[in-house]
């Protein structure tokens, strides 16, 4: 079901599993797009690995994009006002993730709902998690 | 062990930076559908109402992030999360202007010893003064010898 309007939503609604691209080359670019371009640790394992990450990591903005990218995805005609974003821990590239999002709470009047956000790796621990408040059409 | 209102009362809510930047576009759109992002406004540079995907707005605080004499603390930061606030849609490919201030300093102790979280906030304004975003930078600090 797609969310068009504050109609659509209800308390406690979740969205996903999604499963965005967090591969290597996917991250390395993300890293470039910022201008974040000799930076090894989104861009080599190897490297990364020599600096102490686990691996080359995937950059918590890309993280951002992914709660941005699911709650567009799930709900066509929200707005974004607000989104927070907490860098738990390390969130590798090449390595599958899951994107979720919970509405928490609708405030009807003002046409805003908040979510719950999290990105989890494939052993269900959570990478980075947040919140984010939408606006939405009626 | 730092005195965390001594560093509230001189350091919150001073401008420390400010920089004139453009958005290029194409790079705002890249990060958009590397994220997966479907909504044209940002993945298409030439979509009529194209703006600036919010998470791009996150990158922008990244940097400078504190006051030039604000003390050691100790430890290493780290990147401890990011916010963005969409007041307004950003656009591509104008100057804008970017204005930085510590937002909020805070602790939080625990097994391993206390943490001091400093946030940064870039608030975005367009070339007639109008306050488009705010980019909030989390840095965490774990202080040395608390543990």
């Amino acid at each position: 079901m797609t969310i068009q309007s504050m109609a659509d939503l209800e308390f406690g609604m979740e969205f996903g599993p999604w499963t965005p691209n967090t591969a290597l080359a996917s991250a390395s670019a993300a890293a470039n797009a910022v201008g974040w371009t000799n930076a090894a640790r989104f861009s080599n394992h190897e490297g990364a690995r020599q600096e102490g990450h686990p691996g080359a990591l995937v950059p918590g903005i890309l993280g951002m994009g992914f709660l941005c990218a699911l709650i567009h995805r799930e709900m066509p005609a929200a707005r974004i006002e607000n989104v927070d974003t907490v860098f738990r821990a390390p969130l590798v590239a090449d390595q599958p993730c899951t994107v979720t999002a919970v509405i928490t709470d609708i405030d009807v009047a003002k046409h805003r709902a908040e979510l719950d956000l999290h990105i989890k790796n494939a052993k269900g621990e959570t990478r980075i998690f947040g919140t984010a408040t939408i606006s939405m059409p009626t | 062990m730092v005195d965390v209102d001594e560093l509230r009362s001189r350091y919150l809510n001073l401008e420390f930076a400010r920089s004139n930047f453009v958005v290029p576009a194409g790079n705002a759109a890249t990060l958009a559908r590397l994220a997966g992002e479907t909504r044209a406004q940002y993945i298409d540079p030439d979509h009529p109402d194209f703006e600036v995907f919010p998470a791009y707005l996150a990158s922008l605080s990244a940097g400078r992030h504190l006051p030039i004499d604000f003390p050691s603390l100790g430890g290493i930061p780290v990147d401890g999360g990011k916010a963005v606030a969409c007041i307004l849609p950003v656009p591509a490919g104008v100057a804008l202007n970017g204005r930085t201030h510590l937002h909020d300093i805070y602790a939080k102790s625990g097994r391993s010893g206390r943490m001091v979280f400093l946030v940064s906030r870039m608030e975005i304004f367009d070339q007639e003064n109008t306050l488009l975003a705010l980019s909030d930078s989390r840095m965490v600090i774990r202080e040395r010898g608390t543990a």
